[in-house]
């Protein structure tokens, strides 16, 4: 960063609050991608005004500003990939206020996920979006990609319960939508555009979210299926068991296979294993529900219906689903974790899809995810000191992305475009929707100083 | 070695290159990371650390005094290991960087004073006047006590209340000329002094005791992996933390106030030793409560790791996140089986934070004098 510039910041934050030291530049390097690029500088704002004092600085200098959260993003959303100031957010964690009376929190966007939950939870309310990396993303980044996570089927992801914002434009103007009422239709509702914006538009400084009345009562069942194709139609049929469960997650046989090769939970290797969750009030109400949903199941030919009698019973039955994530983490060096979204219909289908691209590009990809939302998490994994498998990685990512636009999906159902996917937005949104998109970014952002280079709104 | 690996520039490449790319950079480690919780600056984390050595295996960065300020600063506390869904074991992988650190001659000052304290001196503060607790030392008995520097220099309070204990139960037991166990060397870049070692092993042997007890559980870590003291074992002695001696005491005496457990991160995550001191403190106190935070995932102190005596400011901000925990909890006395933790809790505790701080013998050692 040029002196002046420098100098200018540190009069904003204090010295204490900026930082160009190696060691933060390595680490605002990254996020959960493959992605990187060292920043110029980093800097830990603590209001508002700071914040737009910052902008308004970048935006005279047109320097890029890259906003950051926890950095436990799956897209590169919060990689610097033109350089510039890393604004991390992480210091403005307060939470501001809970009003259960109003059915609402306010919180500062640096505040942890889980974090807000504790508060809730003592108050038997909780915030239902609740992403995987929850115990360490930060509400700020999860408004910024609009979030999901387990719940997503019943309870929506982040962007249904944003009630109101406090944005600092790239010109430094502070701007607050939306509003702290349960229904508002007055205007544009410009809170949820930004939600999901990536960063791209402004910065989120405040947050209001809707939260709910905790259900304490849960049911857990698993079954599986020795063939995909029934696997597909029980969960097709769920819906017309008239239940929306609160978790309906299923692993496929690579997933499965990947587990017993490295645990010892000894699971049948089937095609499809599905675990379902359904949430109420009373045991009574949740069993109810779960019947339904097992009704469905055995009508499609399952090898096997196991429905936890206890809370240990259920955790046990967790535990395949938990331990995904970190078995397929450690087998090859590298992975790239999507996130492709179909109509729920078409679960079987982009299953099938995967294994065949896995198939012809000879790459391992292992599959495991959202069935309750169509949202997949197809884990690619392939060492990326090998060039011929980074090869292989792309060209499997690309087919796997039109597969899912060919199924009615998208390319993303809650990990962002950021980086990864830019290069796939032409694939699902056409030509106007396009220009539409980029014309909103220049409205807001003409100078481009906000996180440049994301979500292809450049072309 | 560099013959069969010319690439490697560095040991710990060469030990933990697979285990530093299985870092995912998930970030799970930033909600247990105590020095993280602190700062909140992610170049502190565990995965800000292992950020810096991908970059170092990859020729982008050099180890050198610029990466002092975080691979130095790490209590060790293996929080993050423990919630790595990956598997990397970043208080062994930091170990090695720190030794390779020094090889190439960057480290953090206190610790290159430490080691050369430890080549003058017997303990880690360099003082001559030891407290001898008006007792034997090096006499023949069934069990050698073994206090540890900071029970010996700093807490000395809590040791005598503990050998009190001790007497009141009458347990034969001696002191003996005891040197630091130098452990902690292997920490932050050096290796353990043979000399203290041999020194200790020496003492211990001659008293024909057939059981150390320590008082310390990183003195008891050490003693009972470090290869450098494998003797003792060979020569069929056994080394117990004195939780575990005492577990299996009836005292006779119980309190009616509010207590709770902190698990020194040297007995708990990296020995798994949670059950046994829960044991001896519900036998005298009923109100036993947990911290939010308990056993596998207790909040460090902050004190490990050398972080308190290079980095005290962080150290305290650690410890006063974990007394916010004593106080939620509404516990009246907080109880730990490490004199570092004490030392580190008692010296960062608010004025207006009224729980009294202790090591359980010492609590222990109160209650039977009261009723006596």
């Amino acid at each position: 960063m040029d002196e002046r510039t420098r100098r200018a910041l540190t009069d904003i934050v204090g010295e204490e609050n900026y930082t160009e030291s190696l060691i933060d530049m390595v680490s605002y390097s990254y996020d959960a991608s493959e992605h990187s690029h060292r920043p110029s500088c980093g800097i830990w704002p603590r209001s508002a005004e700071q914040v737009a004092e910052i902008l308004k600085l970048a935006n005279r200098e047109k320097v890029p500003v890259i906003p950051r959260g926890a950095g436990t993003g799956l897209s590169g959303m919060a990689v610097p990939v033109r350089g510039g100031i890393v604004l991390d957010l992480s210091r403005m964690n307060r939470i501001v206020k809970i009003s259960i009376e109003d059915r609402l929190a306010v919180v500062q966007p640096g505040v942890v996920y889980a974090d807000l939950e504790k508060v809730l939870a003592a108050k038997g309310f909780f915030f239902p979006p609740d992403p995987a990396s929850g115990k360490a993303s930060t509400l700020g980044g999860n408004v910024a990609t609009n979030a999901g996570g387990l719940k997503g089927a019943k309870y929506g992801t982040t962007r249904d319960y944003v009630l109101a914002l406090q944005v600092v434009l790239p010109d430094g103007r502070i701007m607050k939508t939306g509003s702290r009422a349960m229904k508002s239709v007055s205007g544009y509702d410009l809170t949820r555009l930004f939600v999901g914006s990536e960063g791209t538009l402004g910065l989120v400084t405040e947050i209001t979210l809707k939260i709910s009345p905790r259900p304490e009562a849960t049911s857990t069942a698993l079954a599986t299926f020795d063939d995909l194709e029934d696997a597909g139609h029980a969960l097709t049929e769920v819906m017309h068991s008239g239940i929306i469960p609160s978790a309906l997650e299923i692993l496929g046989r690579e997933t499965i296979r990947a587990i017993n090769q490295n645990t010892d939970l000894d699971l049948p290797e089937v095609d499809a294993m599905i675990l379902v969750e359904t949430d109420g009030y009373t045991h009574g109400e949740t069993d109810y529900q779960m019947q339904k949903v097992l009704d469905v199941f055995n009508l499609n030919n399952p090898r096997e219906v196991k429905r936890a009698e206890n809370q240990k019973e259920a955790s046990g039955l967790w535990e395949a689903r938990k331990s995904a994530y970190g078995v397929l983490a450690r087998i090859k060096t590298h992975f790239v974790l999507e996130d492709v979204t179909v109509p729920m219909s078409r679960i079987a289908d982009l299953l099938k899809g995967i294994d065949s691209i896995a198939r012809r590009h000879d790459i391992q990809i292992a599959t495991f995810g959202h069935a309750g939302d169509g949202n997949l998490h197809p884990q690619i994994l392939y060492d990326g000191y090998d060039p011929e498998q980074v090869k292989k990685m792309e060209a499997a990512s690309g087919e796997l992305f039109k597969l899912a636009i060919d199924l009615d999906g998208t390319l993303t159902g809650e990990h962002g475009i950021g980086l990864a996917k830019a290069p796939y937005m032409t694939l699902e949104h056409d030509e106007t929707e396009m220009a539409v998109m980029r014309g909103i970014k220049r409205f807001f952002d003409p100078n481009n100083i906000l996180n440049p280079g994301k979500m292809a709104l450049e072309g | 070695m560099r013959e069969n690996d010319m690439e490697a520039k560095y040991d710990f490449e060469r030990k933990y290159r697979e285990q530093i790319l299985q870092c995912s950079r998930c970030g799970f480690c930033q909600a247990v990371c105590p020095v993280y919780g602190a700062t909140l600056r992610p170049a502190l984390n565990a995965r800000g650390k292992m950020l810096l050595l991908k970059e170092v295996m990859d020729g982008k960065i050099e180890l050198n005094d610029e990466l002092v300020e975080t691979l130095f600063q790490c209590t060790t506390c293996a929080s993050c290991f423990e919630s790595c869904p990956s598997g990397v074991n970043v208080p062994e992988i930091l170990k090695q960087v720190r030794k390779d650190m020094v090889h190439v001659g960057t480290c953090h000052p206190a610790f290159k004073g430490m080691n050369e304290v430890l080549k003058k001196h017997t303990n880690i503060y360099a003082e001559d006047e030891r407290e001898d607790f008006d007792r034997d030392h090096n006499q023949k008995a069934e069990y050698v006590f073994f206090v540890g520097c900071v029970g010996l220099y700093r807490e000395d309070e809590s040791t005598e209340e503990t050998l009190e204990l001790l007497d009141r139960l009458g347990v034969d037991y001696t002191l003996i000329d005891e040197a630091c166990c130098s452990g902690v060397l292997e920490d932050v870049g050096y290796e353990l002094n043979e000399d203290l070692a041999r020194k200790n092993m020496d003492s211990i042997l001659a008293t024909g005791a057939k059981k150390v007890i320590t008082g310390c559980p990183y003195c008891f870590r050490t003693f009972n992996n470090r290869p450098q003291y494998g003797e003792l074992k060979e020569k069929g002695v056994e080394v117990v933390h004195v939780s575990q001696f005492l577990k299996d005491f009836d005292f006779g005496v119980k309190t009616d106030k509010v207590v709770t457990y902190h698990d020194p991160c040297d007995l708990g995550r990296h020995c798994h030793i949670y059950d046994e001191p829960r044991e001896t403190i519900r036998k005298i106190a009923p109100n036993f409560v947990e911290m939010r935070d308990n056993r596998e995932n207790a909040l460090c102190c902050g004190a490990g790791g050398g972080v308190r005596g290079a980095y005290p400011k962080n150290s305290i901000a650690m410890a006063r996140r974990r007394l916010e925990e004593v106080e939620e909890a509404g516990a009246e006395i907080l109880l730990t089986e490490c004199n570092s933790c004490v030392h580190n809790l008692s010296n960062a505790k608010l004025r207006k934070q009224k729980f009294k701080v202790y090591t359980t013998t010492q609590f222990i050692n109160k209650l039977m004098e009261e009723a006596a």
